[in-house]
């Protein structure tokens, strides 16, 4: 059984206008998802910036009130308020914030940002509380002085590290990690990701890992859901995006990825400039008349793809045929 | 579970009280330590503060030892004395009264007054602003027409009247009255603020780590919005100084018996006493400029704690 089942999520934000400001649409920030998550792997949510991967990321938190679908967790439905309650359910699931400085109360020092969940879900003495909070500073690479100090004195990557702590405290089974380096430079990214596996491989976390980075993603999920337009495009297995790409968006988001090698400049931009051609040519064959992805469906055991079923067939024929 | 995080750190229960001190020497000052700073930096406001606090106590002591139904008792042989002479410091008015005594007893009440409002209405109006701003939705909808109810009434009109219709009142049933209508402007403030802090993740962040909502509201954004609390504060008990002296310079304020600044500058109603008798209302008048100065400088100071990035104290 799978840690979290994620069936058919929707979140609709109602758009009023008129006299009587009456709902008279939505935006449909995700619109019908599904995905499960197992215990201790890291699943990647991409897409670009307005796919709603966010909002499904804080949905599955509990922060976001849920339109339609279900999110279980042993079993129960934690779209409701009161089985979030019955379950302690944000014991077990936390969240790592992209903005690290908005993320930590600026008013409170250290300990108190760190001890929260743990004063709120698990009773313990001032001593044993504050050892916890040194052993978790010691965890993330931070020195015992930040105890008393706030937020503000400490530099990004420092921030980003304390929002770990703070999310593994309780030793919770899911983290929600909201683009946790997006706002980072490269090497402070690397370094708060290493942790991040780190505390992983010794805590036995899953990850819901959100990014619209592809390098960062590749380093760290073992499957990847593609999100576009608040619809899942494309889930598969690292080696099923990456190197089996069905879909056009992925295909897009893949050419995207930047490369260092000067020397193939030319080459990576030509490359750059055709798959953007046949998006533009063919982006009707893979979106429906309303412009919306169609629904998944499976071309291999870990693989959908969301194309009409012929097209899907088609495009894999394709793709063995060019591995060979 | 511990053991789990034992595991995983070198740090044990042997090391809690030595990393306990060394963190304690690299804490970062306390509030008090910095609001104290901030005034050693700014010798005005040093200045405001010991003005301030030291007459309010002064006051506050010295109307104890005042006898207030002799101090009004009419005597006609002392009828607008000059200043500096024998028992009158700062003269005397028409009713032959000690001009120094009446501020004294004045000043207390009309501080005792405003002191009263600023904390009746401003806690109802921080209340009252944070819960709507946070809650949103319904709540919000419903706590901002109970505001625009209350906005639409004449305010000064409706104190007038309720000052009229109830037979006997003193400071304290005047208190309570001014409070009906003196919270809303904090209110509007206090949840605009609350509206932008509530949608930070910091707030989101407490959510999730099980924190009940009241206590967000009031542990987690009260202290951040806390320098708007402080200047609002600061800058509405000065003015509500002049609330009081506004309503009993034109008769409706405290009863004629219990002075007040008000009374003593109403005193300036009579054009003889303007250009003639000018003690009988300088000195009330002075006071007020010198209070409401020295609490707006005072208020600046506390801004400037607050707030990191305008702090001109050292942080030693």
């Amino acid at each position: 059984m799978s840690l979290i089942e994620i069936k058919d999520l929707k979140v609709h934000y109602p758009i009023r206008s008129g006299f009587w400001n009456r709902v008279t649409d939505s935006v449909k920030a995700v619109d019908g998802i599904t995905f499960n998550i197992e215990a201790g792997e890291t699943y990647g949510l991409v897409g670009e910036s307005g796919s709603g991967k966010s909002t499904t990321g804080k949905s599955v938190v509990g922060l976001e009130k849920v339109t339609s679908g279900s999110i279980l967790y042993q079993g129960k439905d934690i779209t409701q308020r009161r089985n979030r309650q019955l379950l302690d359910y944000n014991r077990d699931v936390q969240m790592i914030f992209q903005d690290s400085l908005s993320s930590l109360n600026p008013r409170k020092r250290i300990e108190d940002i760190i001890a929260e969940p743990l004063r709120n879900f698990e009773h313990l003495t001032k001593d044993q509380e504050k050892l916890r909070v040194l052993q978790l500073l010691d965890i993330v690479g931070l020195d015992a002085d930040a105890l008393y100090k706030y937020p503000h004195q400490f530099s990004g990557g420092q921030r980003q590290r304390i929002g770990v702590a703070r999310a593994v405290a309780t030793n919770p089974k899911l983290i929600i990690a909201d683009e946790p380096v997006s706002a980072l430079d490269l090497s402070v990214q690397a370094q708060v990701l290493n942790f991040m596996k780190k505390i992983q491989r010794g805590f036995g976390i899953s990850y819901l890992f959100i990014s619209h980075d592809l390098g960062v993603v590749r380093h760290m999920c073992t499957n990847i859901a593609i999100m576009n337009r608040g619809r899942l495009v494309e889930v598969g297995t690292r080696d099923d995006i990456y190197n089996h790409p069905l879909h056009i968006y992925t295909k897009r988001l893949l050419a995207a990825i930047p490369d260092v090698n000067v020397s193939e400049r030319a080459a990576h931009r030509a490359m750059r400039q055709r798959v953007e051609q046949i998006y533009q040519s063919q982006q009707h064959d893979y979106y429906d008349e309303s412009g919306e992805a169609y629904p998944l469906v499976q071309v291999s055991p870990t693989h959908s793809v969301a194309l009409p079923p012929k097209l899907a067939q088609q495009l894999l024929v394709q793709e063995s045929e060019a591995q060979d | 579970m511990a053991e789990n995080f034992a595991q995983h750190s070198s740090i044990s229960a042997a090391d809690l009280d030595r990393l306990t001190r060394e963190a304690q020497a690299e804490a970062t000052p306390s509030t008090a330590r910095i609001i104290w700073n901030e005034f050693k930096a700014d010798r005005p406001a040093l200045i405001s503060l010991f003005v301030v606090v030291g007459f309010i106590l002064f006051v506050m002591v010295g109307a104890l030892f005042i006898n207030t139904p002799k101090m009004m008792e009419t005597n006609i042989v002392d009828y607008f004395n000059r200043p500096l002479t024998a028992g009158f410091p700062l003269g005397a008015d028409a009713g032959g009264r000690s001009i120094l005594l009446q501020l004294i007893v004045g000043s207390r009440n009309s501080i005792g007054i405003a002191l009263g409002l600023t904390i009746i209405s401003s806690t109802f109006g921080i209340c009252w602003g944070l819960i709507s701003g946070y809650f949103s939705g319904y709540v919000d909808w419903g706590m901002q027409r109970v505001y625009d109810f209350m906005m639409m009434l004449p305010m000064t009109m409706m104190i007038i009247v309720l000052v009229t219709i109830i037979p006997h009142y003193n400071a304290v049933t005047l208190t309570l009255i001014f409070s009906i209508f003196y919270w809303e402007g904090t209110s509007r403030l206090i949840r605009s603020r609350t509206l932008a802090e509530s949608g930070k993740d910091y707030a989101a962040a407490s959510l999730t780590s099980g924190t009940n909502r009241w206590k967000i509201i009031f542990r987690d954004i009260m202290p951040n919005i806390s320098s708007l609390i402080i200047v609002d504060t600061t800058l509405s008990f000065a003015e509500n100084i002049g609330v009081e002296t506004g309503l009993s310079y034109l008769g409706f304020g405290l009863p004629s018996q219990t002075p007040s600044l008000g009374t003593m500058i109403a005193n300036a109603n009579d054009p003889n006493n303007i250009t003639q008798y000018w003690w009988t209302w300088l000195p009330a008048a002075l006071e007020i400029i010198i209070l409401c100065l020295a609490i707006s400088y005072i208020g600046q100071v506390l801004r400037r704690a607050a707030d990191a990035s305008q702090r001109q104290g050292t942080t030693d």
